[in-house]
């Protein structure tokens, strides 16, 4: 790994001073200083030296400025005394616990582990305990977590501070004749580096290995982690690696000069650090850790775009980037490629960034000053481009940059200007196409925002004057039909200008101007009768619509969206006003217009039928129709002009047909469907409703065939006879005849009936048939007399005869009926009467105490009258209540009283 | 090592060791990013992909660790192929030489690695057929006697690389089940355990 990787190039760390540590103490060189040591606080840089010297510098707080030597500190600065612990010699490496209440170290070939504690005496004790036996003498130790990490020359094993019975585990062994092993705790100890060779092997607490392995171009003579990087010394460079995958990213160089071990001393924090301190013999050299957004601005300032974009991931996987900044940077580089005439890479980049603003872009498409000039934020963001200027400018000016960049290529100077447009020149009326058109997708994609309502306006707006700009017809018209925030005044002449009436008409009609709206869909359907417009709906949009539904010619469409705005209108005098020629163009939807129910408010019927074209009775019909049977009009002279205007349909119906004979009997066939279908209607209405007025209606009928129309006036009216002879005459339709008679409901009614089929006057041959059907049914109800006094002499007797004797007989059957039953009721008026006088016969014992039940006073002797009910009462309050209460107050009239023995037991 | 039970995905240890330049890192490259390169370096250390593999309604997300194939960095295979839930040991079909170094790698995990671990024997570079000094029958009878599954592969040509991914999976998932079973009989160790533990307490 890594080593394949391109030459490092980035800029992650930069150095920022180098110091001479005796120098800057002031020491003579007669007194030479080798320092030894080196670490870093966040404000101070400690330097120890191999005479026993330690320099203090404070590092400044603003960046930049080098380390300022503060004083040199005597050694003995511990506030103890520095103690010997027992008798621990020959310690080849130590390492301390977490808390470092604990030490790890080696001795020899043994593994101590030692506690260290302050008793109450304020005195150290040590407690020792010797772990494990090591093959190999130890040269290094780490104590990570409850593990303490052992390297010795022949591999790297473990140690479990909480399992010691586990004794040393190994991890793995080293090859043969390799570098000392070191030891290097990563991201604050969770996990730890193995060197072998210059090879770094990242293992976990527990020695299981994690990532792959870091291969450093050089063995380091130390290690550093300044997250997100790991740092390295070695060979006279610092060396830069990132922390997440081993990439090697940055080499420093310094002087081949400075010899001596190398330290590097970095806040043991781990993050957030970002000094880093290289100390040779003579030397201490410190880096500064780049910011991420440093780091990317540099490479936006050399417009390296692709290495910044993969930067910016690389933070933003590593988390060393805010999600503002990340916003930030994306709309940077958004405008840097956008004035460099990558439109598609700009836009998408604009649309990475969640806090860019749509007005942003608002200058690219219109000049300053206009409406929206003060909603534009001014962000500058690093100030590596120009402000936004209008779109054509941008375009100009990056094709002039584009041509000295030709120039000085073909003179061998190198440029910064993208190869593609080098070698393929793009022209101006593509770029601004491809401009225009990414805006739009930008804009688009702004609409699904949350934006105040003068943004919304401005974006909206703008995406409209960029449709009309690529004439995307169809857009323009999806935009302006649907819910937008355009901003008509700033439209309405544009749109007018360059024709897009259709789009206009739209946009009124969206923005409630419906009187504006409708004005043009008026005109745009007068010029498409008269052929004066080429038919400007064959647009993409509508193709769909034609193959589909067929040819829709614009005027028809006119006269839709027209009727659209019409229908939701509440404003009657608008609406008349063009009823006239969406009816002209589509009766269907004049008709829907007037019954619409999505208006507010309801269009006056008076004002309406008179607006109505006289010619176009269907619209009038339908009104009409709509009036009386969905809302439910009472008024009675529209019931009659509906029955009017009905009935004179079906009358120019049927006369019309009879007129042109010489039809096919498929048309023929249709005309009769349609003529029965009109006197249905025609019929229903006549009959269900009660309001209109019959005899208007008569008068125009009167003179036609429609016959049963007139059956239902004339008895609307009551003449019986007329609706009767209509019925059996006429139509010859006995049965409706009968049913009739049977409504009327009086006998007479058949009689008349009988009399029509005998004697049809007119010279019309009797109906015997018809009338013996007429006495078969209902002969028993009709008085034989009246009949036989009515059937004429000329009635042939055969067909007469059989109905005579059959009405005849079931006179003698109905007449001993009556008899049966006057018998059965005499026989019955017997047993009551019978009752009664038993009842009345009833003995009655009367005491002392026997008392009227009504005024409680003692009968005695007097006269008394008893009830049904068992109720005795003196006779003076039997007069006071009479026949029909008891002295009980039973009401008999009310409720009768049946006793068992009273019923007739037959 | 293998297996989150009750999840979809389980996460599986494989390791590749075989002989320098017999392919280990071609494969990997192949399986994981579907790419190949002519001149692939040779790794250090040890490199770590995860790739995940759908077999029927079940998921394993592969955890590979392609180690070096030089013998400087031999020692270093323990900790990688430790606890594996499966190995793939990787010849080159136009080197003898590579063919004796993976039956060493056999024998290794043999006696050092986990008895569970699947093991592959992938003879690699199939696409260089008029090169072949490794007998497809003598690796397949090899293999047969020590228990691996064999196929030969060309990362560069694609051939089995998949195959020899998905057929592990299948057999840790078979595996798994297998496994489920014998589980019960720890349970009933666990008790004895205690009770010694307990006794030295009180003692």
């Amino acid at each position: 790994m890594g080593s394949n990787s391109p030459p490092p190039s980035r800029a992650a760390l930069e150095p920022f001073a180098t110091l001479d540590p005796a120098a800057l103490a002031g020491l003579p060189p007669s007194s030479p200083l080798t320092v030894r040591s080196a670490a870093v606080s966040a404000q101070h840089l400690y330097i120890g030296t191999g005479g026993g010297k330690l320099l203090l510098f404070t590092l400044q707080s603003q960046p930049q400025s080098p380390p300022e030597f503060l004083r040199l500190l005597p050694i003995p600065l511990l506030s103890r005394p520095v103690r010997r612990l027992g008798s621990l010699r020959n310690v080849s490496a130590v390492a301390a616990s977490d808390d470092r209440s604990s030490l790890a170290l080696s001795v020899g070939k043994k593994l101590l582990l030692l506690h260290l504690t302050l008793n109450d005496a304020d005195e150290l004790e040590v407690q020792t305990r010797e772990i494990a036996a090591v093959v190999d003498a130890v040269k290094a130790l780490a104590w990570v977590g409850d593990s303490v990490f052992v390297a010795t020359a022949s591999g790297y094993s473990l140690f479990s501070t909480t399992n010691t019975a586990q004794g040393l585990i190994d991890i793995f062994t080293l090859p043969e004749s390799t570098r000392p092993p070191r030891v290097k705790p990563l991201s604050g100890g969770d996990e730890i580096m193995l060197l072998v060779d210059n090879v770094g092997v990242v293992v976990g607490r527990s020695g299981h290995p994690i990532g792959s392995s870091f291969v450093f171009n050089t063995a380091p003579d130390c290690i550093a982690e300044v997250f997100p990087y790991v740092v390295v010394a070695g060979d006279s460079k610092v060396d830069v690696y990132r922390r997440r995958n081993g990439a090697h990213l940055q080499a420093i160089p310094f002087a081949r000069a400075a010899t001596g071990a190398l330290i590097v001393a970095s806040e043991d924090a781990g993050t957030g650090s970002d000094v880093i301190v290289v100390a040779t013999a003579y030397k201490v050299f410190c880096y500064r850790k780049v910011s991420a957004v440093e780091q990317i601005k540099a490479l936006l300032r050399t417009k390296s775009y692709g290495e910044a974009i993969s930067l910016l991931k690389e933070f933003e996987d590593d988390g060393e980037i805010s999600k503002d900044m990340i916003s930030f940077v994306h709309a940077q580089l958004g405008f840097l490629l956008f004035f460099d005439l990558r439109f598609e890479d700009a836009v998408n980049h604009f649309l990475l960034s969640e806090t860019m603003q749509p007005a942003e872009i608002f200058p690219f498409i219109m000049r300053d000053p206009n409406r929206w000039s003060d909603l534009v934020p001014r962000k500058h963001y690093w100030g590596l481009h120009a402000p936004p200027k209008p779109l054509e400018e941008v375009i100009d000016d990056g094709l002039v940059t584009l041509q000295q960049a030709l120039f000085l290529k073909k003179a061998g100077v190198d440029t910064v200007v993208d190869e593609d447009f080098l070698s393929n020149p793009p022209s101006r009326a593509d770029l601004l196409e491809l401009a225009i058109r990414n805006i739009i997708r930008y804009l688009c994609a702004s609409r699904e925002k949350e934006l105040s309502s003068a943004e919304m306006e401005g974006v909206d707006t703008l995406l409209m004057y960029l449709y009309r700009a690529l004439d995307l017809v169809a857009d323009m018209e999806k935009l302006a039909s649907s819910q937008n925030s355009c901003v008509v005044e700033e439209l309405e002449s544009l749109l007018d200008d360059s024709g897009h009436l259709r789009t206009l008409a739209f946009l009124y009609g969206s923005k409630g101007m419906c009187s504006k709206s409708l004005g043009i869909w008026r005109i745009l359907a007068r010029n498409y009768s008269t052929g004066l417009w080429k038919n400007h709906a064959s647009l993409s949009e509508t193709d769909s619509l034609e193959t589909s539904v067929g040819k829709m010619s614009g005027e028809e469409i006119a006269a839709i969206e027209a009727s659209k705005i019409l229908q939701a209108s509440s404003d009657q005098d608008l609406v008349l006003e063009h009823l006239g020629w969406v009816a002209d163009i589509d009766q269907e939807l004049a008709t829907a217009i007037l019954t619409s129910e999505t208006r507010e408010k309801q269009l006056s019927p008076e004002m309406v039928v008179a607006a109505i074209d006289p010619e176009k009775v269907g619209i009038h019909q339908r009104y009409l129709q709509w009036l009386i049977e969905e809302q439910g009009c009472e008024e009675p002279h529209y019931h009659t002009s509906y029955a009017l205007s009905l009935s004179k349909s079906a009358m120019d119906a049927v006369h019309s047909e009879s007129n042109y004979g010489d039809k096919n009997n498929k048309e023929f066939d249709s005309d009769m469907q349609f003529i029965y279908l009109l006197r249905e209607k025609l019929q229903l209405f006549l009959q269900a409703s009660d309001l209109y007025d019959p005899e208007e209606v008569l008068d125009v009928i009167s003179e036609s065939e429609l016959w049963l129309e007139k059956a239902i006036l004339y008895r609307k009216m009551g003449q019986e006879n007329i609706v009767l002879q209509i019925l059996a005459l006429k139509l010859e339709d006995s049965e409706a005849a009968e049913q009739y008679c049977a409504e009327i409901g009086r006998d007479d009614a058949y009689i008349q009936l009988l009399d029509l089929y005998l004697d049809p006057k007119n010279g019309k041959e009797p109906m015997f048939t018809a009338a013996v059907r007429l006495l078969h049914n209902h002969g028993e109800s009709l008085d034989p007399l009246q009949v036989l006094e009515r059937l004429s002499a000329d009635m042939p007797l055969q067909l007469a005869s059989n109905t005579i004797l059959r009405m005849l007989r079931a006179r003698v059957h109905h007449h001993r009926q009556g008899q049966i039953v006057h018998n059965l009721s005499r026989a019955t008026n017997l047993d009551a009467k019978l009752t009664r006088l038993e009842e009345r016969s009833r003995h009655v014992q009367l005491t002392d105490e026997s008392i009227c039940d009504s005024c409680r006073a003692r009968l005695g002797t007097k006269l008394f009258v008893m009830y049904p009910d068992d109720s005795v009462v003196c006779y003076r309050c039997y007069r006071n209540q009479g026949d029909s209460a008891s002295g009980r107050g039973r009401n008999f009239s009310n409720g009768a009283i049946f006793k068992q023995s009273w019923l007739v037991s037959r | 090592m293998a297996a989150n039970a009750g999840n979809k995905i389980r996460n599986a240890k494989l390791v590749l060791l075989g002989d320098v330049g017999t392919g280990k890192s071609s494969l990997v490259l192949r399986f994981v990013k579907g790419q190949f390169v002519e001149f692939q370096e040779s790794t250090i250390g040890a490199a770590f992909f995860s790739q995940t593999l759908a077999v029927n309604d079940e998921t394993v997300k592969f955890e590979i660790w392609d180690t070096a194939g030089q013998e400087r960095y031999h020692s270093l295979a323990p900790m990688y192929y430790r606890g594996a839930a499966a190995a793939i040991v990787v010849y080159d079909i136009t080197n003898a030489a590579s063919f004796t170094r993976a039956k060493k790698w056999v024998q290794e995990l043999q006696a050092q690695g986990n008895p569970n671990t699947i093991m592959a024997l992938a003879g690699n570079k199939a696409d260089m057929v008029e090169a072949r000094q490794v007998p497809a029958e003598e690796a397949q009878t090899y293999a047969q006697e020590n228990g691996l599954f064999f196929m030969e592969t060309s990362a560069k040509t694609a051939i089995n690389v998949n195959n020899v991914f998905h057929e592990i999976a299948k057999r840790l998932l078979q595996g798994q089940q297998a496994q489920d079973t014998p589980a019960g009989m720890v349970l009933n160790q666990r008790p004895a355990e205690r009770m010694v533990s307990s006794s030295s307490c009180c003692s």
